[in-house]
């Protein structure tokens, strides 16, 4: 027993002799910290992190060079790292203060980063782009409308738009659909099963199937503490019953030229050549463009039919941002480079490099812009397009939710059941963050 | 079983004697001990430069001096907020001359929490260096006393590569065992006491203690989500379910097919041997991430069952519902089934190289003398084979039950992205028909950053494992049968 006893001295010897290096060295780390709120040295060299998607490093590398050259008077130090905007949220809210100064994430995950603090308000630091010979003001009106919207909250602006139209439209092979008949549900599906062909959407995503919904006027909203408001159990302020939009989907997902397409799916089905007319957003061009040859086109949605009325659909429609961290140590100069990411030449050049689809009313007048069908189709959904503003709690049922319109869970005629499902819905999405 | 009952009472019996000796000796030590000894409280190396052991005091005090600086320097930082987790929050004001944000001097809930535990873990190794370190220098008093021996620096150090060995090997694994084990469970246990989520994200936000709040939550007061109790009893029992059965199946499968490979009538077992092991030998991820393809909906295997036709077979004898597909995975039922055949697959190879192995150290007298008796194959199995097999690998199928119960690859890898559930109520609480605890866990932790709930429910999981590895080894392994196989 006594050499246990000796064999737990040694070991809490040692751990004790670790704990004090640990000690020395976080007791260094405060005292780095204390210093950097007297320092005061301009000419010292600006560190700054940079987050981008893979296929944006190029791109970003010549902004940045761009950047460094415009503030040739300062010393810069700007890392390039990877991050793609759709996960940028995940990675940030890991640790806050480790996350890069500047980096681009899609609209959805405002409302988070926000509620997180992670995002430095920009109005607080709009004097930092006193530097670039612009105020906040001119910034902000330099954007197309809804872009500055995208990225407020409670009227506060917390990022810079870079792209629009993280949205979807309608892809069809003209040469079996008119565009007549594509504007259409109803018209749609009957050319479809003329050419004994299928079209296809993605109906288990909330971010697909709420489009129906935001058509028919009904809302989706967040409160202040995260949880989501929605409205989809009861009566639009257009006047439509959450019912009755369910029976008009049920009407078209029961046709036998409509296949619901799983989430993540819609690459591969439309090469299988069974479709000839699929919702999807511009990332699925390419593919849509090969399957169809010259037959290619994009529309947006087509309307469909409630009660009597021809409803238009409302996609989800989102932008990309580039937010500037909270915690940044050079939140001006940091500030200065969001803001230059988002500018007229960058966003220029970022649609010749990847197509994003610019927010800079400049940069939108370029012809190069309305030559591409499937970014026509999606700028012209810009005007009714819904920045889908919604919590955590929302994606799993209404997930569900489209599953059980899919797989005919809920039959048009039963009424009360479908009203159930609208409830559990709704009782589900609205649910308290706990 | 009261073998083993009196076995732990034992045990439980040793520990509390060999704790209240080390109180008693320490006791002792401050009574008897000589001012030098009881100067040693204060000092730790005043014992030592009394017996002329100078290195020793040295180190001893360097080592007391650590933990004072530790103390004063950093864990008095963070331990006084121990009992708030914080409370000033932090803020910032924009400074445009320096370009830079000013930061107040904010508390930071998690580094707060951390620290403190940190703190207290060094502390209690303290304590337990200063009461041993007055025993020692008390029994130098003793010898010192009664004229024996004190063994300079280096004899001291040379017996450590002596007769003191094992603590010169035991320390690191031991350093380890703390450090990357018993600091983050005691962490995972502390955070289940507050209310670390998306509400209170350090820094920019505090969380605090709650006390019992969120096990009051898990299972009573209406839980994470309206059908929060609905959704954990379904995913418990499907995740007793898989585990028995995912054990079982791929136990007895190994034993057979190694049966089967041992059998003298088998050709070539080495090749065939070799073929399963392969299995193993791409990484699980990959295998499972094909096989869901192949039976995904739009899959190979549904391809091939519609050309055959028995998509349409099954369609009329009312198993599928539409003609056009079988949802392998994305129906439950066929998901379930699916999950536990995959599975076989996967886990048997490695059940055979384990069966392999016991079989072949089966002692061969007990065979023979069977086959004289005129006892037939199944019967040697059923009386022989198997009950030495259980007794062997018994411990290993505890620990494989265990492991399944937290089964995370299979589960997440074959479902993930492919089944969505259509029962609303599994779906508002972010839950599915196909969800092990430990896959919806990660599910309510990774998309909706709810810390707080995700330890209280691994403590629950843990506690579920712990229990039940408890009960199957006392009843696994009694006493009494190891005399059997002797």
């Amino acid at each position: 027993m006594k050499k246990k006893f000796l064999s737990m001295l040694l070991c809490a010897t040692m751990v004790a002799t670790m704990a004090t290096g640990c000690g020395s060295d976080a007791g260094d780390n405060d005292g780095g910290a204390s210093d950097k709120k007297t320092d005061n040295a301009s000419s010292e060299t600006v560190k700054l992190t940079l987050w981008g998607a893979e296929d944006d490093q190029n791109f970003l590398k010549d902004v940045v060079s761009k950047f460094e050259a415009k503030y040739s008077d300062q010393k810069f130090d700007i890392q390039i790292g990877v991050e793609s905007e759709s996960s940028a949220k995940d990675t940030v809210l890991k640790d806050i203060e480790a996350a890069a100064d500047v980096y681009s994430f899609a609209s959805d995950q405002l409302a988070d980063l926000v509620r997180a603090g992670a995002l430095t308000n920009i109005d607080e630091v709009g004097e930092a782009l006193s530097k670039s010979g612009k105020t906040l003001d001119d910034v902000k009106a330099e954007h197309a409308e809804g872009a500055i919207d995208a990225a407020s909250v409670d009227g506060k602006m917390y990022a810079f738009p870079t792209s629009q139209g993280n949205s979807y439209i309608l892809f069809y092979d003209s040469s079996v659909i008119s565009e007549e008949d594509a504007g259409n549900w109803d018209t749609l599906l009957a050319a479809a099963d003329k050419s004994g062909k299928k079209v296809g959407m993605t109906l288990n995503s909330g971010w697909y199937n709420a489009s129906f919904f935001y058509g028919a006027g009904f809302t989706t909203g967040l409160n202040a503490d995260g949880t989501t408001t929605m409205d989809w159990n009861g009566t639009s302020p257009s006047g439509y019953k959450g019912t009755d939009v369910v029976k008009s989907m049920l009407q078209i997902t029961s046709d036998s030229a409509f296949k619901a397409i799983p989430d993540g799916k819609i690459s591969d089905n439309i090469k299988s050549g069974d479709y000839c007319a699929v919702i999807s957003g511009t990332w699925d061009a390419g593919v849509a463009q090969e399957t169809w040859g010259d037959g290619y086109a994009a529309i947006k949605l087509p309307t469909f039919t409630v009660g009597d009325d021809k409803v238009q659909m409302h996609p989800a429609y989102g932008y990309k941002l580039e937010a500037v961290n909270a915690y940044s140590k050079n939140a001006g100069w940091a500030t200065l480079l969001a803001e230059f990411i988002s500018n007229e030449e960058s966003q220029a050049a970022h649609f010749k490099s990847g197509v994003q689809i610019p927010t800079n009313k400049k940069a939108l007048e370029d012809p190069s812009i309305n030559e591409n069908a499937a970014v026509t189709a999606i700028l012209s959904e810009a005007e009714f397009g819904v920045v889908q503003e919604v919590g955590g709690k929302y994606w799993d049922p209404a997930k569900t939710f489209g599953e059980m319109i899919a797989k005919g869970t809920l039959k048009a005629k039963d009424d009360k059941k479908i009203q159930e499902a609208l409830d559990n819905l709704v009782s589900g999405v609205t649910a308290p963050l706990s | 079983m009261e073998n083993q009952t009196k076995g732990a009472a034992a045990m439980v019996g040793g520990f509390f004697r060999a704790l209240g000796s080390f109180f008693s000796g320490f006791g002792t030590a401050v009574a008897k001990g000589d001012i030098f000894v009881k100067l040693s409280l204060l000092w730790w190396g005043a014992g030592y430069v009394r017996r002329k052991q100078y290195v020793k005091a040295v180190i001893m005090t360097a080592l007391e001096a650590a933990v004072i600086l530790f103390t004063i320097f950093f864990a008095m930082d963070y331990v006084p907020k121990f009992g708030s987790l914080g409370t000033v929050r932090a803020e910032k004001v924009f400074n445009p001359q320096t370009m830079k944000s000013e930061f107040n001097d904010y508390d930071h809930s998690f580094m707060i929490l951390l620290f403190s535990l940190f703190s207290f873990v060094v502390w209690f190794a303290a304590i337990i260096v200063l009461m041993k370190n007055t025993m020692n220098v008390y029994k130098l008093q003793l010898m010192d006393e009664s004229g024996e021996h004190i063994n300079t620096f280096k004899e001291d150090l040379v017996t450590y590569i002596g007769e003191k060995f094992h603590i010169t090997l035991l320390t690191l694994p031991v350093l380890g065992v703390v450090v990357f084990t018993l600091v983050p469970i005691l962490l995972l246990i502390f955070v289940a006491f507050t209310n670390y989520d998306q509400q209170h994200m350090p820094p920019s936000e505090l969380f605090t203690w709650v006390g019992f709040t969120n096990f009051i939550t898990l299972f009573g007061g209406g839980g994470l989500t309206a059908t929060f109790g609905y959704s954990f009893v379904r995913v418990l029992g499907w995740t007793l379910v898989w585990a028995l059965f995912a054990t079982f199946t791929t136990y007895i499968g190994g034993i057979l097919l190694s049966i089967m490979l041992n059998s003298p009538k088998t050709r070539l077992p080495k090749c065939w041997r070799t073929l399963f092991v392969v299995t193993i030998a791409v990484p699980q991820f990959v295998s499972l991430l094909l096989v869901r393809n192949f039976f995904a909906d739009s899959g190979i295997v549904n391809t091939i069952c519609k050309e055959i036709g028995l998509t349409g077979f099954l369609h009329d004898i009312g198993l599928v519902s539409t003609n056009n597909l079988i949802p392998f995975l994305s129906a439950p039922g066929w998901a379930h089934v699916m999950i536990i055949l995959i599975n076989i697959w996967i886990g048997v190879p490695y059940q055979m190289l384990i069966a392999t192995g016991v079989l072949m150290n089966i002692p061969s007298d007990q065979l023979e003398s069977a086959k004289v008796d005129g006892a037939k194959p199944f019967q040697i199995f059923v009386k022989i084979t198997m009950p030495y097999m259980l007794f062997v690998t018994g411990p290993a199928l505890v620990t494989d039950f265990v492991k399944n119960i937290n089964n995370f690859n299979v589960i997440y890898l074959l479902t993930q992205d492919v089944y969505t559930t259509t029962n609303q109520a599994l779906a508002n609480s972010q839950a599915t028909e196909v969800d092990l605890l430990v896959t919806w866990l990660f599910r309510l932790t990774q998309d909706y950053y709810n810390y707080k709930m995700a330890s209280a429910i691994g403590i629950i999981v843990f506690i579920i494992c712990a229990v039940f590895t408890l009960i199957a080894f006392n009843f696994m392994i009694k006493g009494d049968k190891e005399g059997t196989y002797q």
